[in-house]
């Protein structure tokens, strides 16, 4: 690694004095400092920290792991939308870069990476020494092959277009003309229209598998080129997919000690209902869960696993949408009647009756303490009778809401706790559940609906991708012309005690205008029976099994 | 005889292709492809991305064009697609488009390819009803058995104390839907809340590896159900037979009762169950159903919730008409059983 | 509060008794079953002075012993639901006061066994269901859920509290936990416990009899109407008609339930207006069933027949265009001007514009999709029966007979071929809401076409067996209500039968 204080980006520096004056936490800290190519060691370093230490000592070598989870379909991996189905190509077709749990990013595929001053050039450093499996080298043309594949916006449902839309020329759909440019046999370099310092976390995320040249997502068991230290050995959508160990392939990780021990890996399907998994951990059919949800932490700690968990960013929102329209009418445009929605609703009995308690307490606000710059703004009192008042005042106490969700347990149990609590409150309330396989279909059209939203790390991300005017995931229909300015100023805000006078304002718009209800954040779980090693919880839910062993 | 089996099968192929059309046409149903589209494509697809998706792969053709590729007497598409690519109905993954046959429906043995699951419609029917057949043989050696012994048990002394016990079982038991009995089995024999933690309460194991532990209570679950109904047809059957001329001649001449039951009685006895039973299988899907989703067993009736719940066309279309023969079979094997068992009715 | 146990202070002296009657009666059952098999098939013996006598010896002794515990342990269990009527409140425990609140329910059913039979034997079949104990205690057992809906849908009374309000601190709490202070309710407990969401479990449970109750039989009556209605012309017949017809119905019934439910009654059908136009067509049944079986009566006197028919077949459109019209589905007229002659040759009167007033919609079936689906399988069955019996009976004489006065063969299906079917329509009629009551359940445990938060006991069995490895209190309440409805429909057929077949 070409790596030295000397070189570390000017911005890292700056990002570290903020860190030590704890002005920023540390997650944050590694999250941006890592990203602008600083490695996690440096990292630490930067702030007087030790790294944390490598399981790999513990770790036996072999052994197989069965584990819970979801059995999806593969597909492109651009358009996955599940990360269960990264948890299984994640065997053989891996990332350029790793999100941990601590908040930094890890090379894997690439070796390092330089930002340049002001996020305009990008240059990606590829590991040297990294083979496909099928014996050619893994060089800079697959790179820029991959990034070019990203930003194709007319692969259907490419999500990976979202993360590098930067890059992407409006007029063609593909990348802009010169904007991935091979340098050598080892070094691509990226130059951006504009400057975007989230490209990293972007090739992070699951969906930024690399894939060979002649990837055919159509036969991806058939033929699995790729540069990770598994194998499919078969795959049976909704029952069962196994791993196994390459052998005789050498893995560019076996060298730099970064694990692969198991032999095996077996991930079962035990359908959506959690207490058919207990079952099968009682009955010690599974070694460990994807996920633990809600009630069941408790019961699986009773039959003697180990927990795992994370507090995250991950939460529900329960929004009325501002646009949709009701019989002729936007019943959610009057801003007292999302007032006494937000007023009649106790967020503490959601999360106690929607989550089990395991989490914390939100207001309303879609940021939080998690975040850097988060401020200190109250939010609504819960007060059912005045938001009675407020609801007659505006018109609309006889108007029967519906309230849609999808047909699951923690985010059902949520939306029907809100649901009860306004009937509490004397409004005139419907409850609609629509199954998982069609939910998504209108999600952000839904005149008053639940959605869950995964952990951003950072506090703008989340308002810019969900609350900015005319965004394509702005479920709340919300458009205010004094939000998206000081949303933009406050993603030009590098310094958080800067920021947060800033989202302080925004938070408080949140608040006022009853945009949603964004009732708690989510602590996420993940249980395995005692004597396994490496299986923590991931913060992102992003596949880390290499990670995985039996401990010593 | 032969003539009448030849009717009967003609009427059977006219039956399913009815009922394959109306599922065909029910799955195309505009709202349902949409839905398709998301759940394959990106659950958060644009609506434009929505219409390219199905046009590239076909679903906007005409429907009886659709449903005569599907059966195999139109050639299937070639489209190429607005992404460029050319996609073909009959393409086998992993190989050219131009190797492609040119039919390739129900006709020429090519059920077609799953959506969900990512394969070929006849594995997945073939190995899911193999282990929904493993569910059902035990079944089958439960139940049959049972109601046969309570029903002629019952039925060789009409009216007396057994008899009334053991048709208030039987009703008791066909007034028992399967997710009754399942939940009151799981909460009895599979927790600990009353101290008899016997059984397990999934199944997904038993796949694999069936055992008494793991199977017992699905397979009750299922027998239970159609038990009582087969017990009080045996017993009708046998009140009706041991009024017959013939027992009461063999009882006078003093044949001990048990000797005149299975001597003389069972054998009349069974014929009305026969059909009873084969005529049972049908229903029993609709146990299988929810016994499958209940213990978390992987079988037919999982593939079915799976292929219905996702739009899953084609592998629909292969469980409806799966089970659209079994029940068409099953139908025509008691009465052809019926008429061989009993000498009485011929076919005219 | 505290906590209630099951029997209070009750089962302190019953449970014990209970206990060694219980014992004693499976001891004594076991005995004559095991001694029934060496013994002669003799029951009574009749001695020459005139007297009679009952087996004894061991066998006798068995059957008399199982006689008595058998009564003792039913007095016991009486005792356990009269006995705390008279108790303080919470003395009698968890049984004691789900007594109590049904006591409306027992004096309603007490009444009406009362009435019943003191006037059975004026009372035709329903009177002589009363000489059949199967038939007593299967009417008994529908009784008291069609009562318990009743008095929950009409008066709000029985429940204890609202089955939607979810307490904080109630979240799969065991049967008999106490509510906390001032929280609304009729008694500060939780009777059977809290579900998943802190609702209170017994109050959904009778909440859910009203949702069983008023669909179940509804959507019966509806199968039958549209089963004789084709049933009869395709029966008289035969020829072409009775195969179309037969055909369609074997289709249908060839297709496994399951499939169909999943196919049909799913958002996206909804959207594509299918089950509207499937109301459409089968809720039009009554109506031609109606106007025929009047016209076929009274067609001689004109003046009569429409004195009649025209009250009863407005009544019915009207409640035709109520059930179909569903706002927000294709089928949307009422409260927005139509065109119902749009498709007129005649210029003028496809424009022509009727507006129905809002008022004009009496009642929403939000579940419309349900109820033509439980119907539209029901219907097939119920179609074959009533052909099978009009093949039969069309040889008789009396319909000779009708025929030679001349009567039209509309007449001769309903008022002479149909009464004399009554009899096995009629226990097909309380098997087949045994059969709907099931498959409604099985909607609900599918998730198929149900309100989340519905009270009714499929969807609260399978809200309850998510968690039913941990908690199986929420799931048995409302699976033990659904099996004593069945089995009293089907113990109430059963003593029908028997009672009919006696005629």
């Amino acid at each position: 690694m070409k790596h030295s204080k000397t070189e570390i980006h000017p911005y890292a520096k700056m990002y570290a004095e903020d860190a030590i004056a704890g002005k920023i936490d540390r997650r944050e800290f590694l999250a941006r400092t890592t990203a602008l190519g600083v490695t996690a060691t440096a990292a630490y370093g930067l702030i007087g920290a030790a790294a944390p230490a490598h399981a790999a000592g513990h770790a036996q070598q072999g052994g197989t792991i069965r584990m819970q989870m979801e059995v999806r379909a593969l597909k492109d991996p651009r358009t996955y939308d599940w990360t269960q189905i990264a948890f299984f190509s994640h065997g053989w077709l891996e990332y350029l870069v790793e999100y941990n749990n601590d908040g930094s990013f890890t090379p894997m595929l690439l070796s390092s990476w330089d930002v340049n001053a002001d996020a305009t050039v990008y240059t990606l450093n590829v590991r040297p020494g990294v083979k496909w499996n099928d014996g050619s080298d893994f060089t800079a043309a697959d790179v820029a092959r991959n990034i070019e594949g990203w930003c194709d916006k007319n692969v259907e449902g490419n999500s990976m277009a979202g993360r590098f839309a930067v890059l992407i020329d409006e007029a063609t759909g593909t990348a802009v003309d010169g904007a991935i440019e091979v340098v050598d046999d080892l070094t691509v370099r990226l130059n951006l229209p504009a400057s975007d310092i989230t490209l990293i976390a972007g090739m992070a995320d699951y969906p930024a598998a690399i894939v060979p040249a002649d990837f055919d997502p159509e036969n991806m068991t058939g033929n699995p080129v790729g540069t990770g230290p598994y194998l499919p050995e078969s795959l049976e959508v909704g029952v069962k997919a196994v791993l196994v160990r390459n052998e005789g392939f050498e893995w560019w990780g076996y060298a730099e000690n970064r694990g692969a021990f198991l032999d095996r890996i077996e991930y079962i399907d035990y359908g959506t209902d959690p207490s058919a998994w207990v079952a099968a951990a009682a009955a010690d059919e599974v070694d460990m869960f994807y996920e633990t949800v809600g009630d069941f932490v408790d019961v699986v700690e009773g039959i003697g696993w180990e927990r795992s968990e994370v507090a995250s960013a991950a939460t529900i929102v329960i929004r009325p949408n501002q646009l949709a329209e009701v019989d002729g009418m936007q019943p959610y445009a009057d801003k007292r009647v999302r007032q006494a929605i937000a007023m009649a609703v106790d967020n503490s009995v959601c999360l106690e009756l929607g989550y089990a308690n395991r989490g914390v307490v939100a207001r309303n606000q879609h940021v939080g303490p998690m975040h850097p710059a988060w401020a200190d703004v109250p939010g609504l009192a819960h007060d059912p009778e005045g938001a009675l008042a407020l609801l007659t005042e505006a018109g609309m106490a006889d108007f029967e809401m519906e309230i849609v969700s999808i047909d699951d347990d923690w985010r059902k149990n949520t939306t029907d706790a809100v649901a009860a609590q306004l009937r509490d409150a004397g409004f005139n309330i419907k409850r609609t559940i629509i199954p998982g396989s069609t939910f998504w279909n209108d999600w952000t059209k839904y005149p008053f609906s639940s959605t869950n939203w995964n952990h951003r790390p950072i506090d703008t991300q989340i308002l810019g991708l969900a609350y900015r005017s005319g965004e394509a995931w702005n479920e709340a229909g919300f458009a205010n012309a004094e939000f998206d300015a000081l949303l933009a100023e406050a993603n030009s805000l590098a310094d958080a005690d800067e920021r947060r006078e800033v989202m302080a304002k925004l938070q408080g718009i949140m608040t006022d205008e009853g945009v949603t209800i964004q009732p708690y954040w989510r602590t996420v779980y993940r249980h395995a029976k005692p004597g396994i090693v490496g299986w923590d919880m991931h913060i992102a839910y992003l596949p880390q099994m290499y990670k995985v062993a039996f401990a010593a | 005889m032969g003539l009448f089996i030849l009717r009967r099968l003609g009427v059977m192929l006219l039956t399913a292709l009815c009922l394959t059309f109306i599922v065909f046409w029910l799955t195309n149903l505009a709202p349902n492809l949409e839905k398709l589209a998301k759940t394959q494509g990106n659950a958060r697809m644009s609506d434009e991305a929505v219409v390219s998706w199905l046009e590239n792969r076909g679903y906007s053709q005409a429907l009886p064009v659709k449903y005569g590729q599907w059966l195999g007497v139109l050639p299937g598409y070639v489209i190429e697609g607005t992404d460029g690519e050319v996609r073909a109905r009959c393409q086998i993954p992993g190989e050219p488009v131009e190797d492609a046959a040119t039919f390739c429906g129900i006709l020429q043995g090519d059920w077609g390819y799953s959506t969900v699951f990512k394969d070929e419609v006849g594995t997945i029917v073939a190995t899911r009803l193999g282990l929904t057949g493993k569910l059902m043989f035990w079944v089958m050696m439960v139940m049959v058995p049972g109601a046969l012994i309570i029903g002629v048990l019952a039925g060789m002394r009409e009216g007396s104390r057994t008899d009334r016990s053991l048709s208030t079982v039987s009703i008791v038991s066909t007034a028992t839907p399967e997710y009754v009995s399942g939940v009151v089995f799981i909460s009895v024999f599979a927790t600990a809340t009353f101290g008899m933690q016997w059984f397990k309460g999934t199944a997904t194991s038993a796949m694999d590896d069936a055992t008494f532990e793991n199977f017992f209570l699905p397979v009750m679950t299922i027998a239970l159900y159609g038990m009582g109904y087969i017990a009080r047809m045996t017993r009708a059957s046998m009140t009706e037979v041991m009024t017959a001329q013939y027992i009461r001649t063999a009882r006078l001449k003093g044949v001990s009762f048990p000797k005149i039951v299975l001597k003389h009685a069972l054998r009349n006895a069974l014929i009305a169950p026969f059909t009873v039973i084969m005529l049972q299988f049908p229903w029993l899907l609709n146990g299988v159903v929810i016994v499958e989703t209940l213990f978390n067993y992987k079988g037919f009736g999982w593939v079915l919730v799976q292929a219905a719940g996702n739009n899953d066309i084609e592998l629909l279309l292969g469980v409806s008409i799966v089970s659209v023969f079994v029940v068409l079979i099953t139908q025509l094997i008691s009465d052809i059983g019926y008429v061989f068992l009993n000498p009485r009715i011929r076919i005219s | 509060m505290e906590a209630l146990t099951w029997t209070g202070s009750l089962g302190g002296y019953l449970n014990p008794v209970l206990m060694v009657l219980l014992a004693l009666l499976a001891i004594a059952v076991v005995a004559q079953f095991v001694l029934g098999f060496f013994a002669a098939p003799m029951t009574l013996q009749s001695n020459p002075d005139g007297t009679l006598e009952a087996r004894g010896g061991a066998l006798g002794m068995a059957e008399t012993g199982v006689k008595w515990t058998f009564l003792a342990s039913l007095a016991v269990v009486i005792g356990y639901i009269v006995v705390p009527l008279v108790m303080p409140y919470g003395a009698a425990g968890i049984i004691g006061e789900m007594s109590k609140r049904f006591l409306p329910v027992w004096i309603a059913l007490i009444a009406l066994f009362a009435v019943s039979i003191y006037y059975k034997r004026r009372l035709g079949l329903y009177g002589k269901l009363f000489d059949s104990t199967i038939g007593m205690i299967g009417f008994a057992l529908v009784m008291f859920w069609v009562f318990t809906a009743l008095f929950v849908g009409l008066f709000d009374m029985i429940l204890t509290h609202d089955y939607l309000t979810q307490v904080s601190g109630l979240k799969n709490k065991v049967p008999g936990v106490p509510v906390p202070e001032g929280t609304e309710g009729a008694i500060p407990h939780y009777l059977l416990g809290g579900d998943n969401l802190a609702r209170d479990i017994f109050s959904r449970v009778v909440t859910g009899s009203v949702f069983v109750i008023a669909i179940a039989p509804l959507a019966t009556i509806f199968a039958f109407m549209v089963g004789i209605t084709l049933g009869l012309p395709a029966g008289f017949y035969g020829g072409k008609l009775d195969t179309v017809l037969s055909f369609v119905a074997n289709l249908i019934l060839a297709f496994p339930v399951i499939l169909l439910f999943y196919l049909l009654v799913t958002p996206e059908i909804v959207l594509t207006g299918i089950p509207s136009y499937m109301a459409a067509f089968l809720f039009v049944f009554p109506l031609i069933f109606f106007g025929v079986l009047l016209n076929s009566r009274y067609y001689t006197q004109p003046a009569k027949r429409n004195a009649i028919m025209i009250p009863v077949l407005g009544i019915l459109a009207w409640l035709y265009v109520s059930v179909i019209n569903q706002p927000g589905t294709v089928i949307d007229f009422i409260g927005r001007p139509v065109q119902p002659l749009y498709f007129m040759p005649i210029n003028w009167l496809s424009n022509l514009t009727i507006t129905l007033p809002a008022w004009f919609d009496l009642f929403d079936i939000t579940i419309l999709v349900v109820f033509v689906s439980v119907v539209f399988v029901n219907a097939p069955t119920v179609f074959r029966i009533v052909r099978g019996l009009t093949l039969d009976l069309r040889t008789r004489d009396y319909v000779a007979a009708a025929q030679t006065r001349g009567e039209g063969a509309w007449y001769i299906m309903l008022w002479e071929i149909l009464p004399n079917a009554r009899g096995p329509l009629i226990v097909d009629f309380c098997l087949r809401i045994g059969y709907t009551t099931i498959l409604l359940g099985t909607l609900g445990f599918f998730g198929l076409g149900l309100s989340s938060e519905s009270p009714d006991w499929g969807s609260t069995i399978n809200e309850g067996r998510k968690l039913l490895l941990i908690y199986a209190h929420p799931a048995l309440p409302p699976a033990v209500a659904l099996l004593s409805l069945v089995l009293g429909l089907n113990l109430l057929a059963d003593g029908l039968r028997e009672e009919s077949l006696k005629d």
